[in-house]
C-alpha cells in the first residue's frame, strides 16, 4: 500500500478496500470493503467469528492486512503506525489494566502531548470519585467508563470501541451507552464494534453486517431492518359476535396482507410494514377498534438473522422470515 | 464530507511539560513493582529469609566443603538469587500476566513507542535486582558480616551481566508462556532446581558427581561461579562470564524482538 494511493481517500476518516486476513490457512477477513465518515458512528455486526475483530486491528495498525487498502485519516496503519496510533482512540476487546494502577495512574501512563484536562472526562463518566481506586477494584460498568476516559483522553480524531459493553450487567450497559450517545451527539467519529444488535440499533448511525469474514450488507439500522425483515405481525381479538371467517376473509382482501390465521381468539394478519395502515383503516373503518390491538415490528436483530439465514444469491429484501417467528 | 473530525470540546492542559512515553511507562512499571506480592516474596523476602537461614546452619570456619567461611560463602551465593527469583519469576509472570489480560495491546494501540516496553522491563528488573541486593547485603552485614570483595570489577561484571542476562530471559519467557499461571508454574520449576544446585543449597564439594556436572550449565549457578569467585578470591571464573555473556547478548535480542509494541 503506497502513500501516494492514501491521499485519495482524504475525504473519509476510515478506507477499507478489498480487506483480506489469514491466520494460517483460515481466512479470518474475506474481501472486507467499507467507509467511515467524518463525525459518523459506523458499528460492524455480526456474531462471534465474523472478523470484526481482526478487521478493526488492521485499522489499529496491530495486524498487518495480507491484502487491500486500509486508509485511516489518510495514513497507512501498517507503515504510519507512529504517526496514526496517537490519533486513534481504543477501547479493546478483552483488554485491561493492571488491576493495581489506580485510575488516576493509568490517566497519568496514557496522556500523551494532546491529551485534554482529564478531570472534566472523569467528571463526566461519573469516576470522579474513583481517582485513587485501583482498577481491580472497579465493576465492569466503571472499568469501561474508564476505557471510554483513555480513549478520549489525547484528542482521538477516530474512536474505536470493540464489544464495548460485554459481559455488562443491563444496567452497566445502559451507563455505557449513555456514554457514547454522548461521543456521538459531540459529533465524535465512532467504530463501534459489537455482535449486541440492540446496542448497535441505539448508537450507530449506519451497521456493516458481517459473516464469515465477509460484509453481507451495509446501511443504516432502519435501512436493514427494511430490506432484511420488512415484515410486520398485527394480532387483536374478535368480539364474540362477529364471525371470526367473515373478519379473515375481509382482511385478506386488504393490500399487502399475506397471511391472516385465527390463533385462539385472535386475529393473527401478517405482511409487509403497510399491513399496519391497511388493517388499522380497515378497524377504524368498522367502527370498532379492539382494545388488544398489537402490532409487532422486527429490530436489527431479526434483519441480521434473516440476512444470516439467507444463501448469498438470494440476499434480497425477504417476507420469508415472518413464518419463523423472527421478528419480536 | 472533510477530514476534520468534530470532537468533543477541548480543555486547557493542566501539565506545562508532558513526560514521554517511555517516561511515564517506567513510572507505572515501578509504581507496580512495588505493589506486586509476588515480587515483594520472592525477590525480597525469600533470598533475605533463607540467606538467614542457610548462612547460619555451617558455622564460620572454612572445611573441606566450604573453602571460606560458610557464612559469608552463603553472603556472596544469595546475592545471585535475587537475580535468579527476578528473572525466573517475576518478570515472566508480570509479563504473561499482561500478554494475557491484553495490556500489551492496549499499549500497542495507545501507541507507546516501539521498543518502550522492553526498555522499561529491563529498567525495572535491573532496579528489582539492585534494591533486593542491597536490602540483602543490608541484612546480612550485622549478622554474617559482609565478605570483602577480592575483585571488585569482575564481581561488578559478573552481576550486571548476569543481571542483564535473567531479567532478558524473564522477558523472553514472559513472552512465550501464555498465561500467568503457566509463567508461575514455569518459573518456580526453573528456579527451585536452579536456587538448591547453583546458589543457596549445599556447596558443590559435598554432592555427588552428576549433580556437581548439573551445576556447571545451570544458567544461574553460572552467574553465581562468576559473582562470587572473584568476590570471595576463588577464581576469575572467565569461562562461567563468557557463557553468561552469550547468554545475555542471546536473550536480550530475542526479548527485544518479542516485546516490540
Amino acid at each position: 500500500m503506497s502513500k501516494d494511493t492514501g491521499t485519495r481517500f482524504l475525504e473519509q476518516t476510515v478506507t477499507v478496500r478489498g480487506l483480506r486476513k489469514s491466520y494460517g490457512g483460515r481466512v479470518v477477513v474475506d474481501g472486507v470493503d467499507f467507509d467511515v465518515a467524518a463525525g459518523e458512528v459506523l458499528g460492524l455486526i455480526g456474531a462471534n467469528g465474523a472478523g470484526k475483530t481482526t478487521t478493526v486491528e488492521c485499522l489499529q495498525g496491530l495486524r498487518r492486512p495480507d491484502e487491500g487498502l486500509v486508509r485511516v485519516l489518510g495514513l497507512d496503519p501498517v507503515t504510519d503506525a507512529d504517526r496514526l496510533r496517537p490519533l486513534i482512540g481504543s477501547q479493546l476487546q478483552d483488554s485491561a489494566l493492571p488491576d493495581r494502577l489506580r485510575v488516576q495512574e493509568a490517566i497519568d501512563l496514557f496522556s500523551s502531548a494532546r491529551a485534554r484536562n482529564a478531570d472534566e472526562l472523569l467528571e463526566r463518566f461519573g469516576l470522579g470519585k474513583r481517582r485513587r481506586s485501583f482498577f481491580g477494584s472497579m465493576s465492569g460498568g466503571e472499568r469501561q467508563r474508564l476505557f471510554l476516559v483513555l480513549a478520549l483522553l489525547n484528542q482521538p480524531r477516530l474512536v474505536i470501541l470493540d464489544e464495548l459493553t460485554q459481559g455488562l450487567d443491563p444496567s452497566a450497559r445502559r451507563e455505557v451507552w449513555s456514554a457514547v450517545a454522548q461521543l456521538r451527539d459531540g459529533g465524535v467519529t465512532v467504530l463501534l464494534v459489537t455482535h449486541e444488535l440492540d446496542e448497535a440499533e441505539a448508537l450507530c448511525d449506519r451497521v456493516v453486517a458481517m459473516r464469515s469474514g465477509a460484509v453481507l450488507d451495509t446501511g443504516t439500522p432502519a435501512e436493514l431492518v427494511s430490506r432484511h425483515a420488512g415484515w410486520a405481525t398485527v394480532r387483536f381479538g374478535t368480539a364474540i359476535q362477529e364471525s371470526v371467517q367473515l373478519t379473515t376473509e375481509a382482511l385478506r382482501r386488504l393490500p399487502s396482507v399475506q397471511e391472516v390465521t385465527s390463533e385462539r381468539d385472535q386475529v393473527v394478519v401478517r405482511g409487509d410494514r403497510a399491513i399496519i395502515a391497511h388493517v388499522g383503516a380497515w378497524l377504524v373503518g368498522r367502527g370498532s377498534v379492539p382494545t388488544d390491538l398489537r402490532v409487532d415490528v422486527p429490530d436489527l436483530e431479526a434483519a441480521l438473522l434473516a440476512l444470516l439465514d439467507t444463501p448469498a444469491d438470494l440476499r434480497r429484501p425477504a417476507l420469508a422470515p415472518y413464518v419463523n417467528g423472527a421478528s419480536r | 464530507m472533510t477530514t476534520t473530525t468534530p470532537s468533543v470540546p477541548e480543555t486547557p492542559q493542566t501539565r506545562t511539560r508532558p513526560r514521554s512515553a517511555a517516561r511515564r511507562l517506567l513510572t507505572a512499571e515501578l509504581r507496580l513493582l512495588v505493589r506486586d506480592p509476588l515480587t515483594l516474596t520472592f525477590v525480597l523476602v525469600f533470598p533475605v529469609l533463607t540467606m538467614l537461614i542457610i548462612g547460619g546452619s555451617f558455622g564460620t570456619s572454612p572445611d573441606e566443603a566450604f573453602p571460606v567461611n560458610p557464612s559469608h560463602w552463603y553472603v556472596a551465593s544469595y546475592f545471585t538469587v535475587v537475580i535468579g527469583a527476578t528473572g525466573l519469576i517475576m518478570l515472566p509472570v508480570h509479563i504473561a500476566s499482561y500478554r494475557e489480560r491484553g495490556v500489551l495491546r492496549r499499549f500497542a494501540a495507545a501507541g507507546f513507542p516501539r521498543w518502550s516496553f522492553a526498555l522499561a522491563q529491563l529498567f525495572v528488573g535491573l532496579v528489582a535486582i539492585a534494591v533486593a541486593g542491597a536490602a540483602l547485603l543490608a541484612v546480612a552485614a550485622p549478622v554474617y558480616g559482609i565478605p570483602e570483595v577480592q575483585d571488585p570489577l569482575r564481581v561488578a561484571t559478573g552481576v550486571a551481566t548476569g543481571a542483564v542476562a535473567f531479567v532478558s530471559l524473564g522477558v523472553l519467557l514472559g513472552t512465550v508462556l501464555p498465561s500467568a499461571r503457566a509463567a508461575q508454574a514455569v518459573g518456580l520449576l526453573l528456579f527451585f532446581p536452579s536456587f538448591l544446585l547453583g546458589v543457596g543449597g549445599p556447596p558443590p564439594a559435598v554432592m555427588s558427581p552428576l549433580l556437581r556436572d548439573l551445576t556447571e550449565v545451570l544458567p544461574l549457578a553460572l552467574v553465581t561461579d562468576s559473582v562470587r569467585d572473584p568476590w570471595l578470591g576463588l577464581g576469575d571464573a572467565n569461562g562461567s562470564l563468557l557463557v553468561v555473556a552469550v547468554i545475555a547478548l542471546l536473550a536480550t535480542g530475542l526479548a527485544a524482538r518479542r516485546t516490540a509494541l
